[in-house]
């Protein structure tokens, strides 16, 4: 025994699930505090300022064309804080309405992906054997091409439409969840708890999804808001790739690539987009990274 | 004798230490109290308490090993005249090198990345940087061989995962040893260590003191072991010291009430004499479950490719309807994975385990699960056995919907029922088991195992996790279920005391075989086999011991059960040894009177009818 | 020999992996819509003519007889000719579809062994970068869990882990090249352009290796073995660097291991951006140009370079922490 024998004073019982105490960790952290603010600005914005400001991020206005953003460079305006694009088009619209289009991509991806990881990873952690030879050698192949490889070939070659890109983003990043789930599976069936459900008499399918799931999916599910801000780089990469979104609508992604052919005489077009994406990026990060570090800290010590 | 000499005879002395853990707001709770005690030279000062009495408080202090929240609030601690608390730097400069440790976690003592052997060479050169390499090495090897690991030289460049937990422990002494220190604290070094292992690593501790001078703070929970081990006992109580003497003098004579208690509460091994501890046993009745011939083995995928670990080998016994048949033995002697055996979580590779006549091992799935009705299972661990995130209720009625029996509201009351039952509040029905203590949970956990009414209890180690007190509260409630319900247990463990107290049978396990098989009284007074002997001498009692370690238990390791000798598996420990047990193995024999056991020092009862003669029973 | 017989044993999985690899792109490639045939053929090409080159080249077959001859073809060495690139240089497209003379195309292996050395010079400079950049802070936040350097490092890899690669390289292009002049950017002219592409591709790996350097680093300094150390009259800096880091190395890398798709997937868009000429434009191109010999190729050396690399860090972490099995 190599802990100090000292009991603790009897603290009032915590009846507190796991995933509950999780949260209330994640959410005393600065970065977590951080941001959520951030984070809950940008999504108002996004939701409520292209309607409200009645900018149509699609409306060209030549004469406005490839003005700069506030304070900087001249002939700024007001009217368009991140400035315009070539064609005269809102910035700060366009790159609120891409991160619609962003948003939407990440997460709903990240879902589809945590499903299929955790489905396989639970049924080669339970089964074990032969079950899990076959779906980790499954896991291990789909590992083995990389993520964006098998993306850009398949929109490259079909047409990239929403529906599309979320498919084939979630079914090439679901591995490394399959993995995951399958480790803490197999720790979590070798428990006592489980033992005493199989004496009992309970079926597997029941332990499997009565016990084991509850207790299993939703700290992986913490640790996957990390992944809905990967899958929005990638969503954006893509773009950039020509392999997206398709213009008209504006994205990230293709907001950058075009602006990189004008960024020498207006460097913003392709940068403050990024500016923006990286704020959201970074505010889900630190939100996934506090999420992250709640989790070990509970499963590690306590 | 001038007072310098006599000055020189303390070699530690620790004045009015007090520690305090700081609390949320600047509270501070106390720890240690004005704790006050010297140390001579070469001498061993046991120290015991139960948990939360500050013992481990007191070794790290000493050791130069507090940290937060912890921290002293007053005192002195003087070794050999200097004080410690006020010069860190000293103190600094003792550790490992004039004040050793050993703690009572030898599995992760060492960084499992490198030998043991450069992790002995480099902790010598780290506190003696005038000793060469090779002297280092030479030294290492020489102690290791002294603590009696066996080819010292080759196991120099093993990693701490190839020793076993008994040999790890023997290692991390000679870690501590390896600079001479003047006093060696041992924090519970025992603990974690099976009663035989324990045994010849006190042995082991008591020469080296002779053979290198060395004084120990011996740190542990048990009375025996700790009268066992030293030349004076110190206890222990909520941080205060109550009294400190010989062990002798402390056994008849104890000083102080908690002491007192604390001996009064030590169940006994042998006292009440060989009658009267078996009466109900109906033996012209079936067996509920009869083992016969059952073996199973592991495949393990190891460096050297695979290889079986034989856990199981040749189980043979039968429990009889209203038994307290009891399975002991060591961790490695099979009996968990016997465990899983009996209850149909795997099958058997051979023989048959009959439960109420029908084959366990060869049931199909849906028929193994109408089975588990009317066999149920208490587990050891009564924090990982219950399903963390499942209301009290939810947890007791779940077997009934597995089962399908009754509708909400009769499980409902059910659930209620036996919750009265075993003497849990009716008020934590819809609670989450997080805040219930070790006893409760193994109170629930009977509970969910008896709301099927089954008619056999297997009990895996369910008590080993409590304290005395508790432990004998649920034998009681186990005593009163089984008058209510005519329930049949068995208890599979490693704790003699426990098993002397309530079984009616028992069977000894040794490397996955029932080595022997006897009644309680029988096995206790008269045991037939040398390993049984061996585990009573290691038993920790205050009780004039039956047998001594000295006499029946040798050395060795136990084999590797992937790597097992032809003849019998306790040949490489056994004191009795033939040339005839290293090249067979003997079966199971009767001893009449319902004993046997696997030993050819065992008389064949169709041929004499003399009672066995025991060297050491006279 | 046991480590004979764990190179076997991993060999003998990573062909099945490749195979599954192959079939799977195989495949995608011919059930997904989109006919390379009409582009190597160009716009104005007959449908007749069009049907006779892909019944000619046996495009028509069935999947499996397809799938079946190129197999056959990777086990000789041979991962076929590209579709659209001759032999002697820079792709052509699809321009004259009278041009069906295949012999001239390029070998899909020479395509790949061209500029595949550029990729690994590229990637090993990145992850000499990262590691530069990342085991100082993130080890210096491991042995601080909570206070202010484990802060940093947390911030300072959430920040980094959300910079797009391609907006970064593009950001970075323009003021290191082109406002600042210090380092080339667009092209291959020398090993200085492989400098800023690998700077970016560093920038974007090292928020893992902190992240997981730290994390390592706080759990083994919790350790038991550690704690005793100090006890035992080990010095800091011998429980630091002898033990602490030692022990952290294997789980990096495992994370090396593992993150070896999340590597090529960066070279690839840094290539792109920086017109490298290396597997990634490659890639790009060929996925452009509908390929199909060039994707498949590409596919199955990316994954036999990822069972391999595999392979060898799994034979890295046996030889660091001897418990692991092989």
């Amino acid at each position: 025994m190599s802990s100090i024998d000292i009991t603790p004073p009897r603290a009032a019982v915590r009846e507190k699930t796991v995933s509950a105490r999780i949260w209330q960790l994640a959410l005393s952290s600065v970065e977590f505090r951080i941001g959520l603010v951030v984070f809950t600005v940008l999504l108002l914005a996004t939701l409520f300022y292209p309607w409200l400001s009645g900018i149509d991020p699609l409306k060209m206005a030549i004469r406005e064309k490839l003005l700069p953003p506030l304070f900087l460079g001249e002939g700024w305006s007001w009217a368009h804080p991140l400035g315009t694009d070539q064609l005269g088009r809102d910035m700060l619209a366009r790159a609120l309405v891409g991160l619609r289009y962003s948003l939407l991509i990440g997460i709903s991806t990240t879902v589809l992906m945590v499903l299929i990881g955790a489905m396989v990873g639970l049924f080669a952690g339970y089964y074990g054997g032969r079950v899990d030879t076959v779906l980790m050698r499954l896991t291990d192949a789909q590992l083995s091409i990389p993520m964006i490889i098998l993306a850009i070939t398949i929109l490259g070659v079909s047409r990239p439409t929403i529906p599309a890109i979320i498919v084939v983003l979630g079914l090439a990043g679901w591995p490394v969840y399959a993995r995951v789930m399958r480790s803490t599976v197999m720790a979590e069936r070798k428990k006592e708890y489980v033992r005493g459900a199989m004496v009992l008499g309970a079926t597997d399918l029941r332990i499997m999804f009565s016990l084991i799931l509850p207790l299993v999916l939703p700290p992986m599910c913490f640790v996957a808001v990390l992944d809905i801000a990967r899958m929005m780089i990638f969503e954006s990469v893509l773009g950039f790739l020509g392999l997206g979104v398709q213009p008209p609508t504006p994205t990230f992604g293709n907001i950058i690539a075009d602006g990189r052919k004008y960024l020498m005489n207006a460097w913003w077009i392709a940068t403050m987009p990024g500016v923006f994406l990286v704020l959201t990026l970074t505010s889900i990060n630190l939100m996934g990274a506090a999420l992250e570090r709640a989790r070990n800290a509970i499963y590690g010590g306590a | 004798m001038s007072l310098d000499m006599v000055r020189n005879e303390v070699l530690l002395s620790v004045r009015d230490l007090s520690v305090a853990a700081e609390e949320g707001g600047g509270a501070l709770r106390p720890i240690l109290d004005r704790i006050s005690f010297d140390l001579a030279p070469r001498q061993i000062l046991s120290v015991i308490g139960e948990s939360g009495s500050g013992k481990t408080v007191l070794a790290r202090t000493i050791a130069n090993w507090l940290s937060a929240p912890l921290r002293v609030t007053g005192g002195e601690v003087l070794f050999r005249g200097r004080d410690l608390l006020a010069d860190p730097i000293h103190a600094r400069s003792l550790a490992g090198r004039e004040i050793a440790y050993v703690g009572g976690n030898p599995a992760g003592a060492l960084d499992p990345t490198m030998t043991v052997g450069a992790q002995l060479v480099e902790k010598l050169r780290a506190v003696r940087p005038e000793i060469t390499p090779a002297e280092a090495k030479d030294k290492a090897i020489r102690l290791l061989s002294a603590v009696r690991i066996p080819a010292a030289a080759r196991r120099f460049h093993e990693y701490p995962f190839q020793y076993s937990g008994g040999m790890m422990q023997r290692a991390m002494i000679v870690d501590a040893l390896i600079s001479d220190p003047a006093l060696l604290i041992a924090d519970n070094i025992t603990q974690p260590l099976d009663v035989t292992v324990a045994a010849q690593i006190l042995k082991l501790m008591r020469e080296l003191n002779a053979e290198f001078s060395t004084a120990i703070l011996f740190i542990c929970s048990s009375l025996p072991v700790a009268c066992d081990a030293s030349d004076e006992v110190m206890v222990l109580h909520q941080g205060r010291v109550v009294e400190r003497q010989a062990p002798a003098a402390l056994v008849t004579r104890p000083e102080h009430g908690y002491t007192r208690a604390l001996i009064a509460e030590l169940p006994t091994l042998w006292q009440g004499g060989p009658e009267g501890r078996d009466e109900r046993q109906r033996r012209d009745q079936r067996a509920i479950m009869s083992v016969n011939g059952v073996s199973k083995a592991y495949e393990t995928r190891g460096k050297s490719g695979k290889a079986l670990v034989q856990a199981v080998r040749d189980v043979t016994f039968d429990v009889f309807p209203g038994d307290n048949f009891g399975i002991v033995g060591e961790s490695g002697c099979g009996k968990s994975s016997l465990m899983r055996l009996l209850t149909g979580l795997e099958r058997p590779d051979g023989g048959t385990i009959l439960f109420e006549g029908e084959n366990v091992g060869a049931a199909s799935p849906a028929r193994l699960r109408e089975l588990r009705r009317k066999f149920q299972l208490v587990l050891q661990d009564p924090y990982g056995s219950l399903p963390p995130q499942s209301a009290i209720g939810a947890i007791l009625e779940e077997p009934l919907k597995i089962h399908r029996i009754g509708t909400p509201a009769e499980r409902r009351e059910r659930a209620r029922a036996v919750m009265s039952e075993v003497g849990l509040p009716a008020d934590i029905y819809e609670s989450l088991p997080t805040g219930l203590s070790a006893g409760q949970r193994q109170r629930l956990n009977v509970a969910r195992a008896m709301i099927l009414e089954p008619r056999l209890l297997i009990m895996d180690e369910t008590l080993s996790a409590l304290d005395q007190t508790e432990q004998g509260k649920l034998l009681d409630l186990f005593e009163r279920l089984q008058a209510q319900h005519g329930f049949t247990y068995i208890f599979i463990s490693h704790d003699m005391t426990m098993v002397r107290q309530v079984c009616s049978r028992i069977a000894v396990m040794y490397l996955g075989e029932t080595v022997e098989v006897a009644p309680n009284e029988r096995l206790f007074f008269e045991p037939g086999h040398p390993y049984t002997r061996a585990l009573l001498s290691a038993a920790p009692t205050l009780e004039p011991r039956r047998y001594r370690p000295e006499d029946c238990l040798l050395d060795g390791e136990p084999p590797s059960p992937i790597d097992l000798p032809p003849g019998c598996a306790f040949a490489s420990r056994c004191p009795s040894v033939t040339a005839r047990c290293r090249a067979e193995n003997p079966a199971l024999r009767t001893r009449g009177g319902q004993a046997l056991a696997a030993c050819f020092l065992v008389p064949d009862p169709s041929v004499t009818f003399d009672e066995p003669m025991e060297k050491s029973d006279v | 020999m046991p480590i004979l017989r764990f190179l076997v044993r991993r060999l003998f999985q990573g062909a099945i992996i490749v195979f599954l690899v192959s079939a799977l792109i195989f495949t995608l490639l011919r059930i997904v819509p989109g006919d390379p045939v009409r582009l190597m053929a160009g716009g104005m090409a007959p449908e007749a003519l069009i049907e006779q080159i892909a019944t000619e080249m046996g495009l028509r077959d069935p999947i499996y007889e397809q799938f079946g001859r190129y197999v056959g073809g990777v086990l000789q060495g041979d991962l076929g000719q590209s579709f659209v690139r001759p032999a002697n240089g820079a792709a052509v497209g699809g321009a004259s579809f009278d041009d069906s003379t295949r012999s001239e195309r390029a070998k899909v292996l020479d395509l790949i062994a061209q500029t595949a050395p550029k990729t690994i010079q590229l990637a090993l400079l990145a992850m000499v970068f990262a590691l530069i950049i990342a085991v100082p802070i993130g080890v210096w936040g491991g042995l601080n869990p909570g206070r202010l350097p484990d802060r940093l490092a947390l911030y300072l890899s959430s920040l980094l882990v959300s910079l797009p690669n391609f907006w970064l390289g593009i950001v970075l292009a323009l003021l290191l090249s082109v406002k600042l002049n210090l380092l080339p950017a667009i092209g291959y002219k020398g090993f200085a352009y492989t400098i800023l592409p690998a700077f970016v591709l560093a920038l974007e790996i090292a928020p893992f290796i902190i992240r997981n350097l730290s994390v390592s680093v706080a759990g083994v300094m919790g350790q038991n073995f550690i704690d005793i150390a100090r006890v035992r009259g080990l010095t800091r800096n011998q429980i630091v660097f002898r033990h602490a880091m030692k022990n952290s190395a294997v789980p990096l890398l495992n994370l090396l291991g593992v993150q070896f798709s999340m590597l090529l997937g960066g070279v690839l868009v840094i290539e792109f951006i920086f017109d490298y000429p290396g597997l990634g434009l490659l890639t790009i191109n060929a996925v452009m140009q509908r390929d199909f010999p060039l994707i498949q190729g590409i596919a199955v050396v990316t994954a036999a370079a990822f069972v391999l690399i595999n392979i060898v860090v799994d034979l890295l972490a046996t030889t660091i922490d001897p418990r692991l099995d092989y």
